[in-house]
Parts: structure tokens; C-alpha cells; sequence
């Protein structure tokens, strides 16, 4: 599976929380919802405080 | 006046002062007159002792500056606003400290609309007319922008507002930008294909930003081809151009309109520092879910397991209950209750003795009562 976007990751990290809220999940999804709810966190907070945007400038197209 | 020059080396020569002095005293004998033009870069504030405006020519842009008291002006309340065709009257005068000419105004009427206000008037209910302001059409914007699309004049400060709020509100972000003219006649056509270009360059939305200028100077954003390239655009866009007041065209056909860059910045990307305040929530819901969760299969396993534990002293009490019951109905049907009165049962063999017929003499027969039983003889 290829790296989820930030937008995609935090809302699967959202719906983790509120699955795990609502408390419905089973022992054994337990465990796999909230390994995957900290690997999202990390994968979001590691993209937001690491990741720089580039700035790029179109060459002039009118001259 | 006399204006007086000085003799150096066989030459008449004159002083600035004195050549602009002459010139001035020159000027000032031509007569008062009336000129019509469109006003634009009006300046006026309470502190100064004259209101500046430039009239200009609206077939050639041919510009001359124009100065009047602000007393007068004031008493005009003429309300005037940039681009509007007026009739000035007024006589020309020389700056001298600057050796400008002006035209030093005694009174101004208004002259209908500019005829460029009229032309901007039309197009915009041609295209309101045509939906290209529908409220309908705007779209939202992206959440996460993977790129950014800016289009804007080498001028620095729009660009520079951008860009700087941009890197300062959301690190992470992509911004492509395209310089383009944002001014002048070739203006149109350069942010026209800048757009495209911006589109084919697969940015998914694209922030015009434009500083503040006169009416002139943002007349390419009220441009029909500019304004028709914005309300067309393959992706949403952000319209940052002039100040608050000025509303061009392309504010209206954009799909959000910015007060200023900085703004316009502020609306394409999501703040990271409020993100990640919004994942540390996140992360503490995911604990506190976690441990909900856990909590709860806990206790319900518990509570399972003490009714497993009560389980067979429940089932034993419930058939010590059902044993008591029929004892108690065995001894209301049975007849010990009558044989404690005092009567007894006869029996002979397993038959009970109803009628004497049953028995005969000498024949044994048993007697129950309330405490026990005994045998005898029939006589």
C-alpha cells in the first residue's frame, strides 16, 4: 500500500478514534486499530514538521 | 516680473529659479479654462492645505496633474471616485519647486460616468447576466493543496505576502508561481495563459494576487478574457487583487475573494500549527478510546464471569425451591392432616376398608392413626 496522503491519513486517524470511542471493537481489533491510530499520528506529525513545500517559478511563458 | 540673467563669458545665462520663475509668470497670463478628462489618483487628506488628482485623457492616457485647494474641494462634496469623467475649470500654473506643470483648479463638475466606469458597468451585468457570478458556481477549496498555483507581477509585495504567509502558515506546501504582467495592455493576455499554464501544470488552486493600484492600473482583472478565464478554471481560484474597496471583475467570478494576500494565503492552506494541535487531540481520543474500549470488555467479562460463579448455588436454590413447593402440595392432597383429627385408615392387604362387606371375621386387617399404625382382628 503506498503512503496515504496527510489529508487521507488524518481521516482515517479520526475515524479510528471515533470507532474505538464508540467502543464496538472487538479484543483482537483493538490492538490493530490503535497500532494503526499511532502510526497515522506519526505519519501526519512526521509530514507537518518535516516535510518543507518547494517553490517553484513558472518560466515566463510572455515575452 | 523682470527676470534677470547673468552675464558669464559674453553668455546670458539664468538661474533655475529665475528661468522657472519667468516661465511661471509667463504661464500665468494664459486665461482660465475648462478641461474634461477622468479623474484618477485622487489624493486628499485633512492635513494638507490641497487635494491632488491627475486628469487624464481617456482616448490617449495623456495625463495632467491637478491641484486644488481642499477648502473647495470639500465644498464641492462632490463624492468623486477614480475614473470619473469630470469637467475642471482652471488655469495652468508651473510647480516651480519642480518645474511641473499643473493645472490649479477653481471648480470641478461631474461629467456623467467615465466612460470606462460605463464600459465596466456593462460587462459586468453582460456577465452576470450569463451566471459567471452564480453563487451556485463557487467551489470549495482544497483542504490540503498539493500544489499552489500563484499568479502575479514581479512587483514584490504581493508575491512576497504570499509566499511568506504561506511557508509561515503550512511548511509543507507546494507553490508554482507565475510571474506574470499585471498591468498595461499585454496584461490580459499574460494572466490569461498564465492560468492555463498553471492548469496544465496540475495545481489544484490557483491564488491572482495583485497589490493595490488606481482603477487603471487593475483594469486587466476586470478584463472580459481575464474574467472569463477565472469563472472557467479548471480548478478553484483565489482572488487577491487591490485593496478592500476595489471589487474588479475577477473578485466577482472567483470562487472566494481575498482582502489581501496575505488573506488569500491564510484561505489555501490549512494552519499546521491548528493541525497539529488537532492531531495531539487526536491522538489523545485514540488513548482514551483504546482504554475505553479495554475498560469495557473488562468489565463485561466480569460480570460474566460472577454470574458463571453463581450459577450453581442459583440452580440448586431454584430446585430446593421446586422440591419445597411439592412437599407442601403432597401434604395438603395427603391425609395426614385428617388422621391428626382423630380418624384412621383401615386397610386390608393394599385395599383400603370403605364398607364391612370387605372384611370377615378373624380376618387381620391394619389400622393406620396420626402417629402410627397397628394390626387387629375383625370379631
Amino acid at each position: 500500500m503506498s503512503e496515504p496522503t496527510f489529508e487521507d491519513a488524518q481521516r482515517e486517524l479520526d475515524a479510528i478514534v471515533e470507532r474505538l470511542e464508540r467502543g464496538d471493537a472487538n479484543i483482537d481489533e483493538l490492538t490493530k486499530l490503535w497500532e494503526r491510530g499511532e502510526e497515522l499520528y506519526r505519519l501526519c506529525v512526521t509530514k507537518l514538521d518535516t516535510v518543507r513545500g518547494r517553490i517553484e517559478e513558472l518560466a515566463r511563458t510572455t515575452d | 516680473m523682470k527676470v534677470e540673467a547673468t552675464e558669464i563669458d559674453g553668455r546670458k545665462v539664468y538661474s533655475v529659479r529665475a528661468f522657472s520663475s519667468g516661465v511661471a509668470s509667463w504661464l500665468a497670463r494664459l486665461p482660465t479654462v475648462w478641461v474634461e478628462g477622468e479623474v484618477t489618483e485622487l489624493r486628499r487628506q485633512d492635513r494638507w492645505a490641497s487635494v491632488f488628482f491627475t486628469l487624464k485623457d481617456p482616448e490617449n492616457g495623456a495625463c495632467l496633474s491637478a491641484q486644488m485647494q481642499r477648502g473647495r474641494f470639500d465644498a464641492l462634496d462632490l463624492g468623486l471616485v477614480e475614473g470619473e469623467r469630470v469637467h475642471v475649470f482652471g488655469r495652468p500654473e508651473l510647480y516651480e519647486q519642480r518645474g511641473e506643470l499643473r493645472l490649479k483648479v477653481l471648480t470641478i463638475e461631474r461629467y456623467g460616468l467615465g466612460a470606462h466606469l460605463a464600459a465596466l458597468e456593462r460587462l459586468k451585468q453582460k456577465l452576470a447576466a450569463e451566471g459567471l457570478f452564480d453563487s451556485a458556481r463557487k467551489r470549495p477549496l482544497p483542504r490540503f493543496p498539493r500544489l499552489i498555483g500563484l499568479v502575479t507581477g514581479n512587483d514584490a509585495a504581493a508575491k512576497r505576502d504570499v509566499l511568506t504567509q504561506i511557508a509561515q502558515r503550512f511548511p509543507p506546501a507546494n507553490v508554482l508561481v507565475a510571474e506574470t504582467y499585471v498591468q498595461g495592455p499585454r496584461a490580459p493576455v499574460a494572466i490569461v495563459t498564465a492560468i492555463g499554464d498553471l492548469c496544465r501544470r496540475s495545481v489544484d488552486v490557483i491564488v491572482l494576487a495583485r497589490g493595490g493600484g488606481s482603477l487603471e492600473d487593475l483594469q486587466p482583472f476586470s478584463d472580459e478574457r481575464v474574467v472569463r478565464a477565472v469563472a472557467g478554471c479548471a480548478v478553484p481560484v483565489v482572488s487577491a487583487v487591490g485593496h478592500e474597496q476595489d471589487t474588479p471583475l475577477c473578485d466577482l467570478a472567483a470562487d472566494i475573494r481575498a482582502s489581501t494576500p496575505t488573506a488569500a494565503a491564510r484561505l489555501v492552506v490549512p494552519d499546521a500549527a491548528e493541525l497539529r494541535r488537532s492531531l495531539e487531540r487526536s491522538r489523545d481520543g485514540l488513548h482514551r478510546g483504546a482504554a475505553r474500549a479495554v475498560e469495557r470488555h473488562a468489565q463485561r467479562l466480569a460480570a460474566t464471569h460472577e454470574r458463571l460463579r453463581r450459577a450453581p448455588l442459583l440452580a440448586l436454590e431454584r430446585r430446593r425451591g421446586r422440591l419445597d413447593t411439592a412437599h407442601a402440595r403432597l401434604a395438603a392432597l395427603g391425609p395426614r392432616a385428617t388422621l391428626e383429627r382423630g380418624y384412621a385408615i383401615v386397610r386390608r392387604g393394599d385395599d383400603v376398608v370403605r364398607a364391612p362387606q370387605q372384611v370377615s371375621r378373624g380376618e387381620r386387617i391394619d389400622v393406620l392413626v396420626a402417629d402410627g399404625g397397628f394390626e387387629a382382628t375383625v370379631e
